[in-house]
Order: structure tokens, then sequence, then C-alpha cells
């Protein structure tokens, strides 16, 4: 059990797939405008990556390594599409502002990435807490910066007007504002795991202690 | 060899499993796409003429030209055009209502894909209800957004264009109907 609450955590603090390992920042910086389009944008993902995480560490034993990549990207490509139906199904205003991005999250790292890195490997339980952990992870930084974005560039928060008066700083609505929040924000998720090791006084050695 | 047979027959199995789950899915979610898509337009062409009761869809092939409204008693209340014009990051759809005058009564925009903040503030009231009244000689009375020239022009001039390309099919059908 502690493990799996391990595998579950990780992916929100110390390999956070956006601050930690850097990973799927197409679709994080574009959908960030709103913090509604970064809520459904997560909640997307990660029922991608958990349906692809369960079936392919399901059939792991049973996918020869050498064509392993295209098998992986055949069910997450299977995921994605049904995701998209039933988002154009039943949440047609969600999809059409993720746009574009919904059929890309076939190519989100995110999701190849930890089908390649852990699901291939591991059981089935550890991998649906694996998935969940890191598509938690995923969403909540999306809605950080989707939040600091909203507010600083439109002057709403998940709609709502805030303060009258305020002129909207447009530019972190738009492509640069992204890089800009993303930037910051990594800089503290980093500073802050910096001072987190010292403290403990952990000094690995080698490529382990650079992760 | 016999490697490589085997592994194509994985691939081909698991892309075939794929598939089924695939067409179940989309048998589920048909249907109810369809409808989505229906009562979004129904609503649409609506909003771009209440007062209308019925719209008849008239079809160039398979593609929806225009629509003819019609009120209770069955007259003719006007026309309700698609326009499609080149934003500045994608096609912006717009629809519009017209009177028999071919004045224009509303326009919607149907989807955008412009820049937040800027470009698509042509879906704001201030800037499309410049357009009510508006006929073929009225047209550049209509002000662009300042800061969003290139998606306001790309509304103004599709539904421009619109009107004046199917001018004379409409007024037709107008002398027709009565």
């Amino acid at each position: 059990m502690k493990s799996l609450i391990k595998e579950f955590t990780k992916g929100i603090a110390i390999e956070n797939p956006t601050f930690g390992l850097v990973l799927g920042l197409c679709p994080t910086l574009a959908v960030s405008t709103s913090l509604i389009n970064a809520i459904g944008m997560g909640v997307a993902a990660t029922f991608v990556l958990l349906g692809s995480n369960i079936i392919i560490s399901a059939v792991r034993r049973l996918i020869p390594a050498q064509i392993r990549i295209p098998c992986f990207i055949v069910i997450i490509a299977t995921f994605v599409t049904i995701n998209e139906l039933m988002m154009k199904a039943f949440f047609p205003a969600l999809n059409q502002a993720l746009g574009i991005f919904v059929p890309l999250i076939v190519v989100n790292c995110i999701v190849l990435g930890r089908a390649e890195a852990f699901a291939c490997k591991r059981p089935v339980l550890d991998s649906i807490f694996d998935a969940l952990g890191m598509g938690v992870g995923f969403t909540l930084a999306l809605c950080i910066i989707a939040a600091v974005r909203e507010v600083l560039g439109a002057g709403t928060f998940l709609g709502f007007g805030l303060v009258k008066g305020f002129e909207p700083i447009t530019v972190f609505i738009l492509a640069p504002g992204a890089l800009l929040t993303m930037g910051i924000l990594i800089g503290i998720v980093n500073y802050w795991h910096i001072k987190l090791k010292t403290s403990k006084e952990i000094t690995k050695a080698g490529c382990d202690g650079c992760k | 060899m016999k490697e490589m047979l085997k592994y194509g027959f994985i691939l081909g199995l698991i892309c075939f499993l794929a598939s089924a789950v695939l067409s179940v899915v989309n048998a589920v979610t048909e249907p109810q796409i369809k409808l989505q898509k229906e009562t979004e337009e129904n609503l649409a062409l609506k909003e771009v003429m209440p007062e209308a009761l019925n719209f008849k869809p008239k079809f160039e092939g398979e593609k929806v030209i225009y629509y003819t409204a019609y009120n209770n008693v069955g007259e003719i209340n006007g026309f309700i055009v698609k326009a499609e014009g080149k934003g500045y990051s994608f096609v912006i759809e717009a629809m519009a209502g017209l009177n028999p005058k071919l004045e224009i009564t509303n326009v919607k925009i149907l989807s955008q894909n412009e820049t937040p903040g800027l470009g698509n503030r042509i879906m704001k009231d201030s800037f499309l209800s410049q357009f009510k009244g508006k006929g073929l000689d009225s047209f550049n009375q209509v002000q662009a957004i300042t800061g969003a020239t290139i998606s306001s022009r790309a509304v103004i001039n599709s539904i421009g264009n619109k009107i004046s390309e199917l001018k004379n099919q409409l007024l037709e059908e107008l002398q027709h109907g009565r």
C-alpha cells in the first residue's frame, strides 16, 4: 500500500510532468489560457493516461520489445479517439474550447513516456496509481499556470470578473505570457526542490543526483 | 522472417481489437453527436432570426448554401446565410440573418480560433450589433475592432461577399415565394 501511495504522490510532486519532468509542454502552453480549459485538458489527458497505462501493463508480456512503440501508439490513439468522440457527444462546448489539442493527446509525451517508462514494466495496480498521480500532477500544474494567466491576462477567474477597473495584461494570454509564467513557476519549484534537498542533507553523486 | 510474421500478426491483432472497440464507441456516440450539431445549428438559426418559425435549408449538392426562414403563416421572413472567412489564425464561420430587403437582422459567430483577448472580441455584442440593419451598400459603415482588424475584416468581408454572391438567387426565391 505504501508503495502505491508513493507511486501516486511522485507524479504530483517530485516527478510532476510539467514542472519536474518538463514533458508535454505543447498542450500545456496552448490550453492554459483559461482555468476551465486547463481542467478540461487535464481530465481528458488523465483519462487517456489511465486507460493506456492499464491496458499496456495488462498486455505487457504479450508485446515483443521490438514492436512496443507502434503497439503503444495504437492503444493510446484508441483511447484518445474514444475520449474525443465522448467529448463531442456529451461536452461539445469543452470540445470546441480545446479544439485540436484533444486529438493531439496522442502525441503527448507524458502518455507515451509513462507507457514506456512505467506501465510496460510494472503490474496493473501500480500503473493505475502511476497514471492517476501523473494525471493529477499534470492537471494541477496546468491549473496553476492557467490561473496565473487568466487572472493577469484577462482579469477573470473561472470566467468571473475579479476587480473592476483592472486593465488586463494581454500578453499573459498570448504565447509569450505562457512561456514567462511557466519559466517562473519552474524556477520556483526548482528552488523549493533544492532547498528541500539541502535541508535533508541528501547529496547524491552521479546522474541520480541531478534529476 | 518468422519473427517478422509474428510481430506483424501481434500488431495486426492489436489494431483489430482497437478498431473493434472504436466501432462500438462510434455507434454509441454518433447519433448523439449528430443531435448536438443539429441543436447547435437550430439554436444559431433561432438566434439570428428570432421572429421566424420554420427554416428550410437550400442544398447545393450535399452542402447547405442558405436557409429560407418562414413565419407562422408560411410567408418568407428572410434568409440565413453562412459565411466563412480567413481570420488571423483560422477560418471564422459566421451566420447572418437577412430580412426580405436583404438587410442584416443579426450576426452570430459559429466558430472561431482567434487570439483570446484580441481577435476573439469579434464575438462581442458591441461589434456584432453594428451589423443590424446594414445592407450591401452600407456595409462599409461597420467598424473594425481596434487591435483586431484582420479578424473583424474577415467577418465583415465574408458576410458581404456571401450576400452579394447569393443576392440574385435570394431575390429570385423571394419572387417565387410570393
